[in-house]
This record gives C-alpha cells, sequence and structure tokens, in this order.
C-alpha cells in the first residue's frame, strides 16, 4: 500500500516535471535545430542535426544573415538592465533600511504607497510616460528606459531588503555603536555583511525584472540604440514567414543569462520573500 | 518585549533614506499618472496635437461605460485575472504538497520548479505560440503522431480555445510563484499542531482544513499580493500568442489600451482606459495586501 | 571606571512615559542590579545610560561628564545583550577585538587585550570558531569577553542570563560575579529575576511602572521593603500578605482572629488604620520547626492544606481569615492535608504596611 502509494506520488511528480520543464526545453533544443526541421512534415522528433548556424545567423557570423541587430539589443538590454538594477538597490536600500530599523509617522502608508504605484499596469504607464519622455526628449533612449526601470525596481527591492535587514537583530547594530561605530560604520560592518546575499538577491530580481520587461520598452523605444532583446524578438513576427529557429536561437540569449542568474541566489530569493512577508 | 527601534536624535533619518524612492516614484509613476488622468479628460489624439487642450471633463469615461467595445474586454480581464488566480493557487498548493510529501531529490524538484520564473512573459508568450502553433507545434505534432485526432486543432485561431491557450501559458508561468511560497510555507510549518490534532482524533483531510490550511494562508496572501502587483504582465503573452485576436476574441484590457493608444492614437480614450485597468490592479493588490496583514495579525506573526 | 549618576531621568514616547524622573547614583566600582517586572523601565533605564535611547528628560553623567547628546560610541562604556548580539559573520577573535578595532589600536594592542580577556573567560580554545559553533553558556561569556576587552568606565548588562537554562544561569551568574570581583569595574546589571538581583547585587534597584520603588543593599530590601510591591517582588515564594485592622494593639483580620502589632511597629500605626499584615513563609513555622525561636510570636492553630516535601524543609499551604498562606516547616518531618497544628508567627519579622498606599510603617 504504502509502496503503491509512493509510485503514485513519483508518477504525479514526474508528470508535473514534464509539463513544467518540456516548453522551456523545446524552444531550447529547437535553437540548436535548422529551420526545415522544424517545419517539416510529419515532425522530426528525434533531431538529426544539432547545429549552431541559428545562433550564428541572428549575430551575424555565419553565411545566412538576418537583418535583426541581436548584438546591439544584447548590449542595450544589459546596459539598462545593469545599470537601473544599481541605481535601484542603493535606493531601496536606503529605503528598506529606513522600514525596518526605524519608526515613524505614515510608516505604513508610504509603504502601501509605494507599493501601489508599483500596480500601475506597464501599458498603462506607458502611455503618458511616452507622452512625457517625447516631450523631456529621452524617448527611445537608453536613460529613458533605465528611468523608468528604476521606479519598476525601487518598490519590491524595498519590500525584499526591508526584509533581510528585519531578520538581522537590532542588537547587533547596537552592540557595534556601545563597541565605538558609528551608525554608519555599524551599518557598513555589521549590518551590510549580513545582508549581503539577501541584497545581491534582490539585485537578481530587479535584473531580471530590466531584462524581461516588455510593455514598457515595446513603447518607449523604437530605434538598434536603445531596443532591449524581449522588443527584438517581436522583430521576427514582422517578417513575412515566421523564423521560428532564428528567435528560438533569439529565447535562448534572453533565457540563459536569467537562468544563470536566479539559480546562484535561489536560495536567498525564497527565503527573502517569505521571511518579508510572513514576519511583518 | 515591544520597544521603540532606535528613535535617536535622527529622527530625520527615515525620511532622508526614503527621499530617494520616493522622488523617483513620485516623478516617474505618480507625475505621468497626473498627466495620465488630465489626458483622460481630453479628446487627445497623437495625430492633433491642440487636442490635449481641449477639456471634455468625463466625457471618455462616459463612452466607456455605455460601449460594449470596452466592456466586454473589460469582464474578460477580471474573468481571466479570477480563474487564473484561484487555478494558480490551488494547483500551486497541490505541487506543494506534493513535493513536500517526496523525501528524496526535494531541492532538485524545487530548482526545477523555479524554472518557468524565469522566463520574461514575452518569451513565454512566443514559447506557447510555438508549441500551440497548429501547423508545425509539437502539441499537435504529438496528438496527431499518437492519433489522437488526425486534424490539426486550431489552438491559437480558434476564440475559446486560444484564451485557454493563453490561460494555460500564464498558469505556466505564475504557478510556481504559488508552489514556491506555499513549500516554503509548509517547511516553516511546526509540527506540533499536526501532531496534536492527529491526537485529538482529526482525519488527514481536517488536519489540512483546520490546521495546514490556515497556516499556509498567510504565504498564499503573500504570492496572491506579489503576483496582483504585475497581473497586467499578461499583456506581454496576450501580444505574442494572439496579438487579441481572432476577431478580438482575447483582447484583454491592455491589449485594448494599446490599440487605442498607440494604433489608433487616440490617447484621450487610451489614457481613461488605463485608468480604470491601474485602478483595477490597485484593487487587487489592496484586497490581497489587506488579507495579508489580516492574516498575519491572526498568526500573531506581527512583532 | 567612574561613577554614573542619573538626575531626573525620564523617557517619553510621545504622551506615554515609561520613565518617571529616576534620580540614581552609582559609586565607582559598585555593581547595581535594576530589578523589576517587565515594562518597569529598567531596560530603557539601561538603554539611556548606554545612549541607545534619547533621553527625554533629565542628566545622564558618567565619570562626571553629562552624557545626554553623546553617541553610545563616545560614552566609554560597554554592553553584553540579552541574545549576545556576537556579530556571525565573525570569530570569536574579531567579535572580541572588533571595538579596539575600530577604535584604531594596533594589531598587539588588540591581540594583548584579546588574550588577556580570553585567558580571564576560558575562551583561549574558542578563538577561531565563529558564534554559530558555540554553546550558549560559550556565547555568553564571548559576550562579557568584548565587553571586557575595551577596559571601559562600566559594563552595562541587560538580562544577560535569560536565555539560558537553570543550571548554566547558575554557573555565569557565579562566573559575572567572579568576573566584577576581578576588574572592579562599575556594573548596572538589569533583571527580572530578584534571586539574580539578590546574588549579585551591591545594591538592588528596584523598579515598578517607571519609577524607583526602593533603593537598598540586599538584605535591606530582603528584611526592610519599602512597600508591597517590594516586599512580594524580592524572595521566594512572595510574602504572605493579610488585610486587616488595628484595634487595641493588635491586627484584627477578616474573620476577626487577632495578631499582635509587632513590638517594634507599635506607636507606628493609629488605631482603627486599615493595614496589610505581612509575612514570609520562612517566619511561619509550626511550633518547634521555625527558624528563630525567641523574639516575639503569635500563635495560630491552622490546618493544613497541601504539604510539599522539599528534603531538609517542607512548603505548608494552609488559610488564614479566608486567606491561602504558605508557610514552612523545618526539619524532615511529614505532614498531611488535614492535620492540625499551631504555627508561630516571628513577629519580629512580620511587616505592616498602609493598606491605602501600601507603603511600610516602618521608618527606613
Amino acid at each position: 500500500m504504502k509502496r503503491v502509494r509512493g509510485m503514485v506520488l513519483w508518477v504525479a511528480t514526474f508528470l508535473l516535471m514534464v509539463v513544467m520543464c518540456v516548453p522551456g526545453l523545446w524552444v531550447i533544443l529547437s535553437a540548436f535545430r535548422p529551420n526545415r526541421e522544424i517545419l517539416a512534415k510529419p515532425p522530426v522528433w528525434v533531431p538529426e542535426t544539432l547545429t549552431l548556424d541559428n545562433f550564428g545567423k541572428i549575430f551575424g557570423w555565419g553565411a545566412e544573415q538576418i537583418a535583426i541587430p541581436v548584438g546591439s539589443y544584447f548590449l542595450n538590454s544589459m546596459v539598462i538592465a545593469l545599470t537601473s538594477t544599481v541605481i535601484a538597490l542603493g535606493i531601496g536600500m536606503a529605503g528598506g533600511y529606513a522600514f525596518a530599523r526605524f519608526r515613524f509617522r505614515g510608516k505604513n502608508s508610504v509603504f502601501l504607497g509605494l507599493m501601489l504605484l508599483r500596480t500601475v499596469p506597464g501599458i498603462a504607464l506607458s502611455l503618458p510616460v511616452f507622452m512625457l519622455w517625447s516631450r523631456l526628449g529621452i524617448i527611445d533612449t537608453k536613460l529613458g528606459l533605465i528611468i523608468v526601470y528604476v521606479s519598476l525596481n525601487v518598490p519590491f527591492t524595498i519590500w525584499l531588503i526591508d526584509g533581510f535587514f528585519r531578520q538581522i537583530p537590532l542588537s547587533l547594530s547596537e552592540a557595534a555603536q556601545v563597541d565605538g561605530c558609528t551608525r554608519w560604520q555599524a551599518f557598513w560592518k555589521i549590518e551590510f555583511p549580513l545582508a549581503k546575499s539577501g541584497i545581491a538577491s534582490a539585485g537578481v530580481f530587479a535584473f531580471l525584472t530590466s531584462w524581461n520587461e516588455f510593455a514598457l520598452a515595446s513603447q518607449l523605444t523604437r530605434s538598434t540604440d536603445s531596443k532591449t532583446l524581449p522588443v527584438g524578438l517581436l522583430d521576427f513576427t514582422a517578417q513575412f514567414t515566421i523564423d521560428w529557429a532564428g528567435m528560438c536561437a533569439m529565447a535562448v540569449i534572453i533565457i540563459v543569462p536569467a537562468l544563470i542568474l536566479t539559480f546562484l541566489v535561489q536560495k536567498h530569493l525564497i527565503a527573502g520573500l517569505t521571511f518579508g512577508g510572513v514576519k511583518g | 518585549m515591544i520597544r521603540a527601534l532606535t528613535t535617536r536624535r535622527t529622527d530625520l533619518a527615515p525620511f532622508l533614506l526614503l527621499l530617494p524612492a520616493v522622488a523617483v516614484m513620485l516623478f516617474v509613476v505618480a507625475l505621468p499618472l497626473l498627466f495620465s488622468l488630465w489626458t483622460s479628460l481630453t479628446p487627445y489624439k497623437l495625430t492633433k496635437p491642440a487636442s490635449l487642450y481641449v477639456f471634455i471633463g468625463a466625457d471618455n469615461y462616459l463612452r466607456l461605460l455605455s460601449d460594449p467595445a470596452f466592456w466586454v474586454p473589460f469582464g474578460r480581464t477580471v474573468l481571466f485575472l479570477t480563474i487564473a488566480l484561484n487555478l494558480e493557487f490551488a494547483l500551486g498548493l497541490g505541487i506543494a504538497l506534493l513535493i513536500n510529501q517526496i523525501t528524496w531529490g526535494q531541492r532538485g524538484l524545487r530548482t526545477i520548479m523555479m524554472f518557468p520564473m524565469m522566463f520574461s512573459p514575452i518569451l513565454v508568450g512566443f514559447q506557447f505560440k510555438f508549441i500551440f502553433n497548429d501547423n508545425i507545434g509539437i502539441l499537435n505534432n504529438a496528438l496527431q503522431s499518437l492519433g489522437i485526432t488526425d486534424q490539426a486543432i486550431p489552438w491559437l485561431v480558434d476564440g475559446w480555445l486560444a484564451m485557454a491557450s493563453i490561460l494555460f501559458a500564464e498558469m505556466w508561468m505564475s504557478t510556481s510563484v504559488f508552489a514556491i511560497l506555499l513549500l516554503a510555507g509548509l517547511f516553516a510549518m511546526p509540527r506540533d499542531p499536526v501532531e496534536a490534532a492527529r491526537v485529538d482524533g482529526c482525519n488527514p483531510w481536517q488536519v489540512f482544513r483546520h490546521i495546514t490550511l490556515p497556516f499556509l494562508m498567510p504565504f498564499a496572501f503573500i504570492a496572491m499580493t506579489i503576483r496582483s502587483l504585475d497581473v497586467a504582465r499578461a499583456y506581454d503573452i496576450v501580444k505574442v500568442m494572439t496579438g487579441g485576436g481572432p476577431a478580438g476574441r482575447t483582447e484583454l484590457l491592455w491589449t485594448l489600451i494599446a490599440r487605442t493608444g498607440y494604433e489608433n492614437a487616440q490617447m484621450g480614450k487610451a489614457n481613461a482606459m488605463a485608468y480604470i485597468s491601474t485602478l483595477l490592479s490597485i484593487a487587487f493588490t489592496v484586497y490581497f495586501y489587506r488579507k495579508l496583514m489580516a492574516a498575519r495579525r491572526f498568526m500573531g506573526g506581527v512583532q | 571606571m567612574a561613577e554614573i549618576t542619573l538626575t531626573g531621568v525620564e523617557k517619553r514616547y510621545g504622551a506615554l512615559r515609561v520613565v518617571h524622573g529616576i534620580d540614581l547614583t552609582i559609586a565607582q566600582g559598585e555593581f547595581v542590579v535594576l530589578v523589576g517586572p517587565s515594562g518597569c523601565g529598567k531596560s530603557t533605564t539601561l538603554r539611556m545610560i548606554a545612549g541607545l535611547e534619547d533621553i527625554s528628560g533629565g542628566q545622564v553623567r558618567i565619570g562626571g561628564r553629562v552624557v545626554n547628546d553623546l553617541p553610545p560610541r563616545k560614552r566609554n562604556i560597554s554592553m553584553v545583550f540579552q541574545n549576545y548580539a556576537l556579530y556571525p559573520h565573525m570569530n570569536v577573535r574579531d567579535n572580541l577585538g572588533f571595538g579596539l578595532k575600530i577604535a584604531g589600536q594596533t594589531p598587539d594592542m588588540i591581540a594583548k587585550r584579546v588574550d588577556e580577556a580570553a585567558q580571564i573567560l576560558g575562551l583561549a580554545d574558542l578563538l577561531d570558531r565563529t558564534p554559530a559553533e558555540l554553546s550558549g553558556g560559550q556565547r555568553q561569556r564571548v559576550a562579557m569577553g568584548r565587553a571586557i576587552v575595551r577596559h571601559p568606565d562600566a559594563f552595562l548588562f541587560d538580562e544577560p542570563l535569560s536565555n539560558l537554562d537553570a543550571k548554566l544561569r547558575g554557573q555565569m551568574r557565579a562566573e559575572i560575579k567572579k568576573l566584577h570581583q576581578q576588574v572592579k569595574t562599575t556594573v548596572v546589571y538589569v533583571t527580572h529575576d530578584q534571586v539574580e538581583a539578590m546574588t549579585l547585587a551591591d545594591r538592588i534597584v528596584v523598579m515598578r511602572d517607571g519609577q524607583i520603588e526602593q533603593v537598598g543593599t540586599p538584605m535591606q530590601v530582603f528584611n526592610h521593603p519599602a512597600n508591597i510591591f517590594v516586599a512580594t517582588f524580592i524572595g521566594s515564594p512572595p510574602m504572605n500578605l493579610l488585610p486587616g485592622t488595628i484595634s487595641g494593639g493588635a491586627v484584627r483580620l477578616a474573620d476577626g482572629s487577632a495578631v499582635p502589632v509587632p513590638p517594634r511597629l507599635t506607636g507606628r500605626a493609629a488605631e482603627g488604620q486599615a493595614v496589610t499584615l505581612g509575612i514570609r513563609a520562612d517566619d511561619i513555622s509550626p511550633v518547634g520547626h521555625g527558624l528563630s525561636q525567641d523574639g516575639p510570636g503569635a500563635e495560630l492553630d491552622l490546618s493544613v492544606v497541601l504539604a510539599e516535601p522539599l528534603g531538609m524543609e517542607s512548603l505548608i499551604y494552609t488559610r488564614v481569615a479566608g486567606q491561602e498562606v504558605q508557610a514552612k516547616l523545618y526539619g524532615p518531618r511529614l505532614v498531611n492535608p488535614g492535620d492540625r497544628l499551631t504555627f508561630r508567627l516571628a513577629l519580629d519579622r512580620a511587616h505592616l504596611f498602609d493598606a491605602a498606599s501600601g507603603r511600610s510603617l516602618e521608618a527606613i
């Protein structure tokens, strides 16, 4: 009986994992297959050829090339995501520390207010930002998108970092101050090192948000100099026939940095989400 | 002991620390929202710049309220969110309970579970557009190879199927958020109450219903709150998978806004819709946030 | 080493006052224990001395210097926290040396001081461990070591033993006392445990609701409690309290029985005054089984409700004038519920408190 139950559990979990992983894995696999194999009828199940041609094609080193500047998009995405993450982390650390360590009037309202400003749907926000940025002359620039992404990341970064600082007993900072530190020193020598991994995971979260964002980027960027990878992905659909293999290759380029980063900090990420939220 | 956190003479400190955050949010979100509010009270069209200065009161809103072309996508959006969030919760709970039972390779399973969370919504859309493609998609290929159907099923072409496909994509992307947080809740759950309930004569279902589930609710509400901050990402999925089609059958509020504002250049009307969608998001967030607060108080988690 | 003086020290959170004007002078090298129930303001007072809380009113002086506006680091004090507050990311050596390093001492000097402290506290073998690898008692010792390396003007202890189990607590109590005898630094020690207060203190400060109820040596506070609160807070089991009225040189209890006014207090209680008679369990004993047989006494026939034999003594629950009273029987003798015995009250160790104000009628 117990054995049967174990088997059932195992099979159920296995099926679940299949559903979870197969779509993504299929896309990744297809990135290494020639387009004719993807389009073949009847379908070719076991790949006959694996090739890097699709990547060569979109990066422009193969014989066959397509007119999508993926290299620029990748660079834009990196610059925009990294810059906005660093800025959001700085702002979020200050804010998170304020929430974790100080009592002040209107604390809960400010917190909720920040969160609510985060809920504005990207597409809804894009309308006025599109008009305002046009007037300010920062439409279709990396700067314009960086500013927006900072605001997108600040509230959640604050939430996470607040949670991480709360887990550090207040008495550690106090002990350091009694031991001769200024509050500033106590922060950098004691609290920051202890919250470091948590802050890093908040940073990864912010990076992923910027890296993956589409709704705002698709309206606020137009040119090769500012378009990000998610927006660039749509370049393919504008063509007469969809280049599935090329799109899959681009998908891999988008997903790989995200995969690596998330796996690096997954433990802290879960801890941050739950402790920050449950233990108010 | 309840004690004021250090209230030193540095009473200004928290405000200084929060200043950058508040400033950014005001400048990048609140200010545009005000501008958006004004625009929504004008007949502004991108093609007629002067129309930005014509005040027409609540005309846009009134017209939307009586327009089925707005109401149908609006209703569809609310329905979509309700179904998606509930299914994601139920499924996430199931997965969390399942993985909690498994003794071997739990960590690995949890890691695999995070896989969909890393996917950009636009990628999720593309991925399922690829998989649900009626001609070359793996799903139809598989169904046909297995002889379940000899016709290609038009997953993204038929209205209902398309909506279901979008729902599936949305759930694929977001169920892990629930599963992971609920699993963390299960890990954090003290054993004593469960054992006490068993000794008191509860059957497994009663233990789950009266002990486990209430304990998990704050975790569920965190997941809901996190999700509700970001419900509008479904826009990306729809945009790629169907673009709102066929014939508007998968149009959600957000795709409608984009179409009205950018394709039809009716900024005034689009901003009015955007305002309504913002209020919808805020309503979802506030609702779950309050539930979270209540659950925390119930758990005695407020310290 | 320095004297610490508090004058009219107050703490307010908005309209809420948690410390109401405390006056206290702690002599150089003295071990003073602030004791009281939770929420009495003892920790807040300590934290104001440390500089971790703003002082809302009054003055704190350490070594003659007013420190009200000085941050903790400029007060030259050190503190042991309830949860030890060891820096988790540093090993024991770095924990001990942290304060000196911040102060810019040379590595040689730091090493010397750390070794010295490790020697005193028996930490020499643990210097390379991290706090996570230490037992509760060891962590406690590291926290104390961190306090002594800096040779501060005063040590502040905030309920340092409350996270330890009973046995370890006894041990550490002795170590703290030894440490103080060795380094002779001024100590302010906060606890809610009256046993710690009695055993450690040169002087005890009993606090309640943000006010000082009594200051005195452990024996003064035990033998001459200033009021009902102190009487019941200090000593275990708590002092028995019996309401009554002064009538004809005796305290007439609720059931009409009378206990003579203790001779040292005659003339201090007015006829007809409502009073509370206080007497410790140790001072009510079956005749022939008490601590002291001489001195004035009063005898009462009482029946045993419950007896808890503890070996050489038994704690007896009985009733006087309808109220539960605890008594002590000295000697290994068994008594049973229902036994009727004659108890002797040692009147020279009984106390009278004014029923209205709760103040002792004794002049202190």
